[in-house]
């Protein structure tokens, strides 16, 4: 059959592949079908507040129609003010809309920057191309590592393991064969799936199926859409959101009652419920809150985390447990070598990320003997074209063990591929799982010397028993049981640190048994590979990364419990975790208590424990409370050997904790945990798309320290919404205030609805964001992660204290700056009560003032009237702004930059619009004299003090109240 | 993303917000002790009790800063408004209709001239002084009783023919009706500079007809002895000068739009927004 399919399918000219390619569309999912985006359009046209304004507009064109009707002097005043309210909603639809798809858009733009690559043979060239890129009857070659990049059957294949978790769930890897064994495609064993990931071996095949065609993309077609949940921020706003249109629909409500009973016609009641919804409403809030989060965004994808989902910026600052894959996030996701052992001691390797020398000591000749093995026994090789690139970040062809080596040796010797030409090779027996050793014999370059170099590396228990003497400081002694002793001493010690350790041996053939001409036969093995001399042991680990031990310390500070789980052994995975942090120098697992006390593990008291490595085995037969209280119990937890479905369930414990989970993944069949969890995280580098899709948010750099700045930036916009929210909501008062009295009292209008809206939607709107910009407060990153069900974004505290203190002053600062105009143009506060009636009548032309002028310009003094309560609104905004850029800290212990703008902006655009505007009649702003900038001051400063005072009772006294 | 949300039923959410009012185990009333809650509204008592009291303060101390005699500013009292007596507003500003056989029509706005002019009697002037000269009356001093400076004396009988002395009926019932015309009164305000200021009524739109007018006083002027006004306090009987017109030659059952203008230097009468300033627009039928 393969014949027949290449011979149906060429592997031939490009061309060829290319007229495929379109007929068959690109190798890749078609992703799930988005909300169209009307429906998003919508979506923010009647969210939010939106509603409580297209109430407020409805009403405003009915009354508009009744006083059409009947006939009334203006009524296109109500039809302006309803127009404009259903404008302040569409406006921000739109731009709420905009938001989301720019953010929307850099995912999509993001998720082509880093496309899977394949190994391809066409025109019989070995090539890298895209993924997306193949098509049926390309021949692709897999090694162990690689996912499948589209449905393949092979044609050759050595050791190949795939896992098929994510088509079938069976976590076991599954070998796979050149033979056709079932009918059924799922259980042959010649067919490797699109996704599914190749475990170990390396294996060739052709392309069967691509893109949607394949069986997983039969699968995903069937199963997208999978309904988004709504993460903390979206909830806390929605609580923002019914508290602010409680108070406003209750106050509305009672004041549309007070004014019946106070036979104000109906009416003017519903015109009065519009201006106290409209005063209620902060109509700018939403559309900050989003640019807010959209700038913290912006920060933190140049810290390389990229935000998906604008609302995942703030999640990330409420998470409390971080389940964090090992390999790629904590470690650099490259084995490197360690240590080493030869002389009798072991010597410890730089494994930094950007290593350019290694200082341990080279002068042995023994080292000379150990670096000629590792670079001779190697069959990896640098791709060419890389000469400029740091050693380290070079790409090498070949497997995980023989990189690490490779750059080793080309860090220490310089020109490895040199080295190797000059030491020409003449047979090699290529590393395989029955023998554990890799051979290889060379020509040494040395010209007097004939002989030939075999040298070997493997497993070292192998290599040893191959040995029957050991090199020591150049010389070759006799391997007796002390150095066998202090060998295996040695590989113990290594092993136990979770390494992966090597041995390596040699030995020069005699020249009269192997002179030039022999020809060396590597399947009859026509040569000694016994009684070689053993040289060193070196060991290799993925180390972790340079940053992450900062990090998790970190984020222990910031009470955030890391959880490992991996795939790994767990030796490896508690020493990556020792090193790390994750698991901390002083606390011990059941296990090590046990080897301390020298006790049976099953009598030590689990409880004594703090830190503890679950092996997935003992996980799978864990009942539910069982985890929990692990969970519960251990403030350190490993999971090694865990399969993605457990990864699931240990997300799901978490949550059942009461915990925000972070999840971070790579694989597609990490993308169930990754939905699952409160946030999940993909890897820019090392992720598939699958799991891109699922998650929340990338790390384009795979970095876990990335993941700490995230949750600083998260808990900092927390803070600092709160601090929008507070000093939006402050004036609410100040403009709610003003339509009591004047129901009240019946004193003239102090403020016009479309006044109000110039006050929410003009002066407030760039201070709020200059709040997104505050800096931490000192303790954002010792502090615990906030309780989602106690600390909410608006507290009755926080509605309380603004509503309640600090709006309260405002008004009565604005009041006071309302009767100061008056009162110098002629209507003293006594005369003005109760005038409310006869002040509106336009048939009233002639309207006496306390000193017995006469007047018809009301209209006017109203207006400068609003144009006063506007102005010391803003000027008390100003102290209220001051005021919320720290919530303990007092002003004078942090500055903001971007604050001043927010304060020059406000008082910019304030006086464009009473002395720019000032004659433009709709508007209903009057230049005001300038005097009366100044008259609310003293209120804005006596703001300041007492909320300075509170700031120094809350730092005095932390904790009460 | 999780879900962060719980389903409660509604009986557990009764349930819960009964142990937020009262929690008989914490004996937390609304979530606080009850100690609490009064140090708490005590606080606010306090809070409040001493905002009131800057409110208070601050007002006191602007009345105390606010010239008795005369407002700080006039910023909008620039002209005055010119009003007519009587008033009766339609829905696009003065309107006034009536027939002539029923006197139901008219009886309201004779009525509404009558009491206007009580304020015009000799008794109710008898305060006032006699003034003679044709100038402003400039009062440096105080020169009236207790603090108050003198004001001059306008009565009814000034109006003559629309005096409602001699013509209780002000001329309605023959279709030559009185309009009595007043000038808002602006602290210090100096009309004319120099020369009276005079009423003038025209057609509007229809500029082929004359309009025949009678103005009482002669002329229709505003005698200067009437400005300035030094306000309430200082001119507490001080009343408004009058000019009462009589439109003579009115068609009957045709709607005409009559425009009365104060002329006078200082009276602005062309501003298309304010519709009062300086003039009354009247339609008349």
């Amino acid at each position: 059959p393969v014949q027949n399919m290449t011979s149906k399918f060429p592997s031939g000219p490009l061309a060829k592949a290319a007229q495929v390619l379109a007929r068959d569309g690109p190798n890749a999912l078609t992703p799930p079908k988005a909300t169209p985006e009307i429906v998003k359009f919508l979506k923010q046209m009647i969210g939010g507040f939106s509603i409580l304004l297209w109430i407020g507009a409805v009403f405003s064109w009915i009354s508009f129609g009744i006083q059409l009707a009947q006939g009334a002097e203006s009524p296109f005043d109500n039809l302006y003010l309803g127009v404009v309210l259903a404008l302040v909603v569409i406006l921000t639809g739109i731009f709420a809309y905009y938001q989301e798809a720019k953010s929307t858009n850099i995912m999509a733009s993001f998720s082509k920057m880093i496309p899977q690559q394949a190994l391809v043979i066409r025109d019989g060239e070995k090539k890298e191309l895209p993924a997306d890129q193949l098509v049926v009857g390309d021949i692709v070659e897999i090694k162990g590592g690689d996912r499948i990049p589209a449905d393949i059957r092979l044609i050759f294949a050595q050791g190949c393991k795939v896992d098929n978790s994510s088509l079938t769930g069976e976590s076991e890897p599954q070998s796979r064969s050149c033979d056709f064994t079932h009918e059924n495609p799922l259980e042959t064993k010649n067919i490797a799936f699109y996704s599914t990931t190749c475990v170990e071996g390396t294996a060739t095949g052709i392309v069967i199926n691509t893109g949607d065609r394949t069986i997983i993309g039969r699968i995903a077609s069937l199963t997208s859409g999978v309904g988004n949940e709504k993460t903390p921020i979206a909830i806390e706003i929605e609580h923002f959101v019914y508290l602010v249109a409680g108070v406003a629909i209750s106050i509305g409500v009672l004041f549309f009652i007070i004014s019946v009973s106070m036979r104000y016609k109906i009416l003017d009641s519903i015109i009065f419920l519009i201006g106290i919804i409209v005063a209620n409403v902060p109509e700018g809030l939403l559309a900050t809150v989003t640019v807010s989060l959209s700038l913290t965004a912006k920060r933190m994808a140049k810290k390389n985390c990229l935000v998906k989902n604008l609302e995942a910026v703030e999640t990330l600052g409420s998470t409390s447990v971080i389940c964090s894959d090992k390999t790629g996030t904590l470690t650099q996701n490259r084995m490197t070598v360690a240590h080493l052992w030869f002389d009798n001691q072991i010597y410890s390797a730089d494994t930094s990320e950007d290593q350019t020398t290694q200082p341990f000591d080279q002068s042995s000749p023994s080292w000379t003997a150990l670096s000629k093995i590792v670079t001779l026994c190697n069959r990896a090789e640098f791709r060419p074209g890389q000469e400029n690139l740091p050693i380290m970040k070079r790409v090498v062809v070949g497997d995980a063990s023989e990189t690490a080596l490779l750059k080793f040796a080309e860090v220490i010797l310089g020109d490895v591929m040199n080295i190797r030409a000059q030491n020409k090779k003449v047979a090699e027996i290529p590393f395989n799982s029955t023998n554990k050793f890799q051979l290889s014999i060379h020509k040494t370059d040395d010209p007097n010397d004939e002989r030939f170099l075999l040298v070997m590396k493997g497993a070292p228990e192998r290599i040893l028993e191959r040995c029957s003497t050991i090199m020591i400081n150049g010389k070759e002694e006799p391997l007796d049981s002390e150095k066998a002793e202090a060998f295996q001493t040695a590989y113990m010690e290594l092993g136990g640190m979770g390494e992966r350790v090597l041995g390596f041996c040699h030995l020069y053939l005699p020249e009269n048994e192997f002179p030039d001409t022999y020809s060396f036969d590597t399947d009859s093995m026509n040569f000694p590979t016994s009684n070689l001399c053993f040289v060193g042991l070196l060991s290799m680990i993925d180390p972790p990364r340079s940053t992450v031990p900062d990090a998790v310390s970190k984020c222990r500070s910031a009470g955030i419990k890391v959880i490992m789980v991996t795939g790994d052994h767990p030796i490896t995975a508690k020493a990556i975790a020792k090193s790390v942090g994750i698991i901390s120098a002083t606390s011990e697992t059941v296990e090590d208590i046990a080897k301390r006390l020298n006790i049976p593990v099953e009598q030590v008291n689990w409880r004594e424990a703090t830190a503890a490595v679950v092996n997935g085995m003992e996980l799978k037969d864990m009942s539910s409370q069982q985890l929990d209280e692990i969970l519960c119990n251990h403030s350190e937890i490993v999971f090694a050997r865990t399969s993605p479905q457990q990864k699931l369930i240990i997300v799901e414990g978490c949550q059942r904790q009461g915990a925000v989970v972070a999840v971070t993944g790579d694989g597609v069949n990490d993308s169930p945990a990754l939905k699952k969890a409160d946030i999940g995280i993909a890897m820019g580098i090392a992720g598939s798309d699958a799991a891109k899709n699922a998650a929340d948010m990338v790390l384009l750099d795979d970095n876990f320290a990335s993941i700490v700045t995230g949750v600083e930036e998260g808990r900092l916009i927390f803070d600092n919404l709160k601090k929008t929210i507070a000093y939006t909501l402050t004036k609410n008062i100040a403009e709610l205030c003003p339509f009591l009295i004047y129901i009240i009292a019946s004193i003239p209008l102090p403020i016009g609805t479309i006044t109000i809206l110039f006050i929410d939607l003009g002066t407030d709107i760039i201070p709020s964001v200059a709040l997104a910009y505050e800096k931490a407060e000192s303790d954002i990153m010792n502090r615990r992660p906030r309780n989602k069900r106690k600390d909410r974004l608006v507290n009755e505290q926080l509605a309380i204290y603004s509503y309640l203190q600090i709006g309260i002053m405002q008004s009565v600062g604005a009041f006071v700056t309302y009767f100061t105009v008056y009162a110098e143009q002629g209507f003293l506060p006594s005369t003005l009560l109760g005038v409310r009636v006869n002040w509106e009548n336009n048939a009233i032309n002639d309207f006496e003032d306390s000193y017995g002028q006469e007047w018809y310009q009301r209209t006017y003094l109203q207006w400068t009237g609003y144009t006063a309560f506007f102005v010391s609104i803003t000027i008390q905004q100003v102290a209220d702004l001051i005021i919320r850029k720290t919530r303990r800290n007092s002003i004078f212990q942090q500055g903001n930059k971007v604050i001043w703008v927010g304060i020059f902006s406000q008082i910019g655009i304030a006086l464009i619009l009473t002395y720019g505007l000032g004659h433009v009649t709709a508007l209903n702003f009057t230049p005001l004299r300038f005097q009366y900038w100044f008259v609310a001051v003293p209120f804005a400063i006596l703001i300041w003090v007492y909320d300075e005072v509170r700031k120094l009772f809350i730092r005095r006294y932390p904790g009460s109240k | 993303m999780a879900t962060l949300k719980e389903k409660k039923t509604c009986s557990e959410r009764m349930e819960d917000f009964r142990r937020f009012v009262w929690n008989p185990e914490t004996k937390l009333f609304m979530g606080r002790t009850l100690i609490n809650w009064v140090w708490i509204s005590l606080y606010y008592l306090a809070f409040y009790v001493v905002m009131s009291g800057i409110f208070a303060l601050s007002i006191y101390c602007l009345m105390r800063t606010v010239n008795p005699y005369e407002p700080d500013y006039q910023d909008h009292l620039k002209s005055p408004g010119v009003t007519l007596r009587p008033d009766v507003y339609g829905s696009r500003g003065l309107q006034i209709y009536y027939n002539i056989s029923d006197n139901k029509t008219w009886d309201g706005l004779v009525t509404t001239l009558q009491t206007f002019l009580t304020a015009y009697t000799p008794a109710a002037q008898h305060l006032n002084i006699n003034c003679t000269n044709d100038t402003y009356f400039f009062q440096d001093t105080f020169d009236g009783p207790n603090k108050t400076k003198l004001s001059c004396k306008f009565t009814s009988d000034m109006l003559q023919n629309c005096s409602g002395i001699t013509d209780p009926t002000f001329g309605f019932p023959e279709g030559k009706p009185c309009f009595i015309i007043k000038m808002n009164r602006i602290i210090n305000f100096l009309p004319g500079n120099g020369t009276a200021p005079r009423v003038n009524c025209t057609y509007v739109g229809d500029e082929s007809s004359l309009l025949e007018v009678d103005y009482y006083p002669v002329n229709g002027t505003f005698n200067l002895h009437y400005f300035p006004y030094y306000g309430k306090k200082a001119q507490p009987s001080y009343s408004n000068p009058l000019v009462a017109v009589k439109f003579l030659n009115i068609t009957r059952n045709v709607e005409h739009r009559i425009l009365c203008k104060v002329i006078g230097a200082g009276i602005i009468s062309d501003n298309v927004y304010d519709p009062y300033e300086g003039r009354t627009l009247l339609k008349n039928t």
